[in-house]
């Protein structure tokens, strides 16, 4: 999850990390500095205790040898003790440079103590010379060290020369470090935010050209959505309507299509209807005429020639009347029979013709004068050019839900090109020159597609020399009922 | 353009970040650290070398080679100088030095009662060793340990027979000495007179003054004006013999008269190159540093014991002009 919420609420924390870590920084950095500070001074504190309780011991011991009580003497015990607890105190603030010094100040400070302590010891035994002997020592120890606490500061003011000017260039140094830091932080800052305020208003302004792009009806270009946040739910959503709206157009041409296909073979239908109502009254008036004649000869006993009138009147009958209602696959063949029975009386033995057909399948419907133009084709095709004529093959099998009508010649073939043409309903293809009933293949063609509402229904097979095949699969039902 | 702005920004960006990280290395590099406070008591001795008359040639070199004896004992020095023969100044530092409990004091000595004092009741009694070192002290008076310095007597000697030598056995000889009563002047003088008490002809003029350079210039116009025939000058102790060839070269031709030293300045030194002093004694005052405290250490650690009261006498050369010596 990669929300805006989510966003700002990181901005705000990594603002607030560097504050917090420079924040960090910088007290860390004075804390250590205030506790150097703090432990420099401690030492003069110390130092300087030393030299105030030394004098303090001197002038306790002073009022004591003048005035020898409990109580002086207690402030004497009491100042020596303040001494050795400084002497203690300071002992720890040995370091290289002032070793020497030290030793020999603590030394000086053992010395007082002494001293002190010898001057009481001698007023106690009512030994006064010798305890003002001691005293007087004592004072000038005393002097003493106060001089040696000024060289002890001396030298480790020497000592921390170094130290101290490092402090004050620090310090130099950190002003500088603030100034730099504010401006790399706001620089930082404002990059930061413009890309922020980016990475939220370039998705919303991508959705705006979308939108534009789709109220311009352009519905084909894809909606992009590169983040996961809001704005790119409201993206996906609208990607989404943009393809169902796409859907629904595509389903509309379709249907246009569909209905233009539906005009167009009704267009074919009404062109063969009008061809039949061209020569409607040539046919019935001939076929009234076959009729007559078909009696007469049989009257007159020629049998065949009778048969022969008969067949061609029936033809031209169910050419009249099947055109554009389906018929039954027996009555297509029987037409077949009818019209080959024409074409043997033509071609006496040049044309041979063998039928298999499957008794199950011959209830199956389909559309009228179909397969007679297609076999009309193989005897123009395979038997009319040649001296010896051709064998034409037709069988009908059952495949359950479906029936596969073979025609098959062994003439010279069909050029590929004509395959195609034929296929693809190329106009070359639809004229039906030279045929008996003035529907070409490509009309067959086509009028078998819109029948049964698919592409399949026909099939080729040619080669030089080796004759054509045609394999009608028919369908036992059909998917588009639009045809009747 | 807006790539342009971008890599602008950027760069401005890596620039700044440079200079704050530049300052940050450098703020937080120098850790300053406080000098560490060290809490082990070295165990090197603690000793202090206390002078009269520091920051002069000879006892600079004294210092010298007794901080390189120091050094190389691993024991800690100190050297406390008083200027100017400042006897107050001087007898606190030793006070001091005794009150500061050190290991050993070498002191140049000085024959006064309060010296003498300090150095018998106070630092024998806190069981300070006391060394003196170029100025000796009666042993019987100070208790100091021993002497590390020139022998003065043998110093007198010599130029006594230099002297001899070079005024052909008679002469008035005018010895210049300081009116302070010091170890090495009497030492000094007693050589020489042990010499010169062997040739009848030459008589000696002992002419006392005091350590300023006026008083040594008004005591030698005096003993001109009364002895007008010397042979021979002598300063016996240290510091007058510049003035007193100053005061000989305005009054007379310094040619006339013979002219020694016991001092080894870069004055004196210039004086006897220029032909105006006839011999001077040089001492070895690096030598006597370093031998002081040598001894010194040794004495503490026990390993030189016992030590020999009369001193350990350093090397003294006679320098003449002639460049012989």
């Amino acid at each position: 999850m990669n929300t805006i919420q989510k966003k700002i609420l990181s901005f705000t924390a990594i603002v607030l990390f560097i504050m917090v870590s420079i924040w960090v920084v910088l007290t860390y950095y004075n804390q250590k500095m205030q506790g150097q500070y703090n432990q420099i001074l401690q030492r003069y504190l110390q130092m300087n205790e030393v030299t105030a309780s030394s004098q303090q011991l001197v002038t306790s011991l002073n009022n004591y040898l003048q005035t020898p009580d409990a109580e002086g003497k207690l402030g004497v015990e009491a100042g020596v003790k303040r001494l050795t607890d400084a002497k203690h105190r300071i002992a720890a603030l040995r370091n290289d440079g002032n070793h020497f010094t030290l030793t020999n100040y603590l030394s000086l400070i053992d010395s007082l103590v002494d001293s002190t302590n010898r001057s009481v010891r001698f007023l106690e035994e009512k030994n006064n010379e010798e305890s003002l002997n001691d005293f007087t020592e004592a004072t000038r120890l005393s002097k003493y060290i106060s001089e040696m606490t000024l060289t002890l500061l001396d030298t480790d003011l020497k000592t921390y020369d170094h130290f101290y000017r490092g402090m004050i260039r620090q310090s130099n140094e950190l002003k500088k470090l603030g100034f730099w830091m504010l401006a790399l932080i706001t620089v930082i800052l404002l990059l930061f935010t413009y890309w922020f305020s980016l990475s939220i208003t370039r998705p919303i302004q991508k959705l705006t050209q979308a939108a534009r792009e789709l109220s311009r009806g352009r519905f084909d270009t894809p909606i992009e959505a590169p983040a996961s946040d809001e704005i790119s739910f409201l993206a996906r959503t609208f990607d989404r309507m943009r393809i169902n709206i796409n859907n629904l157009i595509s389903e509309i041409q379709h249907k246009a299509q569909l209905e233009s296909e539906l005009k167009e073979s009704k267009l074919l239908l009404k062109e063969s209807q009008l061809r039949s109502l061209q020569s409607q009254i040539n046919p019935h008036f001939l076929f009234n005429t076959l009729d007559t004649l078909s009696k007469k000869a049989y009257l007159e006993g020629s049998e065949e020639t009778s048969d022969l009138l008969a067949s061609v009147a029936g033809l031209l009958r169910y050419n009249l009347k099947r055109l554009d209602r389906p018929v039954t696959l027996y009555d297509e063949i029987r037409v077949l029979k009818e019209y080959l029975g024409i074409q043997k009386a033509r071609f006496t033995d040049r044309l041979k013709y063998e039928f298999d057909v499957d008794e199950g399948a011959l209830a199956a419907s389909i559309p009228g004068l179909t397969l007679q133009p297609i076999v009309e084709n193989a005897v123009i095709h395979a038997v009319e050019p040649l001296e010896e004529g051709g064998t034409i093959r037709f069988r009908v099998r059952d495949e359950g839900e479906r029936v596969v009508v073979d025609i098959e010649d062994d003439g010279t073939g069909m050029p590929e090109e004509r395959i195609r043409a034929i296929l693809e309903e190329r106009a070359a293809a639809q004229q039906g020159g030279g045929h008996s009933t003035g529907i070409g293949f490509g009309n067959v063609v086509r009028r078998l597609r819109l029948f049964y509402g698919r592409e399949d229904v026909i099939e080729i097979q040619s080669g030089e020399g080796t004759g054509t095949k045609v394999t009608l699969t028919l369908p036992k039902t059909r998917e588009v009922k639009a045809y009747d | 353009m807006r790539k342009l702005l971008i890599a602008v920004v950027a760069a401005g960006c890596l620039v700044l970040l440079g200079f704050t990280l530049s300052s940050l290395i450098r703020l937080f590099r120098d850790d300053l650290m406080v000098p560490a406070e060290i809490d082990d008591r070295r165990s090197g001795y603690r000793l202090v070398l206390i002078t009269q008359e520091t920051d002069t040639p000879f006892w600079d070199e004294v210092e010298k080679g007794a901080a390189e004896a120091a050094e190389r004992y691993g024991a800690e020095l100190a050297v406390w100088g008083s200027y100017g023969t400042n006897e107050e100044d001087f007898l606190k530092n030793m006070e001091i030095a005794i009150a500061s409990k050190v290991d050993g004091i070498i002191v140049q000595g000085l024959d006064t009662d309060e010296f003498n004092k300090l150095a018998t009741v106070k630092a024998a009694g806190n069981g300070i060793p006391v060394f003196t070192v170029a100025n000796d002290v009666p042993i019987q008076k100070s208790l100091r340990r021993t002497y590390i310095g020139s022998d003065h007597r043998k110093a007198g000697e010599m130029i006594g027979k230099q002297l001899a030598l070079d005024i052909g056995g008679s002469g008035n000889v005018v010895l210049m000495v300081s009116d302070r009563r010091e170890d090495f002047q009497s030492k000094r003088l007693d050589g020489i007179l042990s010499v010169l008490g062997s040739y009848p002809g030459i008589r000696p003029i002992i002419a006392a003054a005091g350590n300023t350079r006026e008083k040594v210039v008004a005591k030698i116009n005096d003993v001109m004006n009364q002895q007008p025939n010397v042979s021979a000058f002598v300063a016996v102790t240290a510091n007058n013999a510049g003035a007193m060839v100053q005061e000989i070269s305005k009054r007379a031709t310094l040619s006339k008269f013979r002219l020694y030293s016991f001092d080894d300045s870069s004055e004196i030194k210039t004086l006897l190159r220029e032909k105006k002093m006839n011999a001077i004694i040089e001492q070895s005052p690096g030598k006597m540093g370093e031998l002081s405290v040598e001894l010194m250490i040794k004495w503490l650690k026990r390993e030189a014991f016992p030590l020999n009261y009369e001193g350990y006498y350093t090397d003294i050369r006679l320098l003449k002009a002639d460049g012989t010596s």
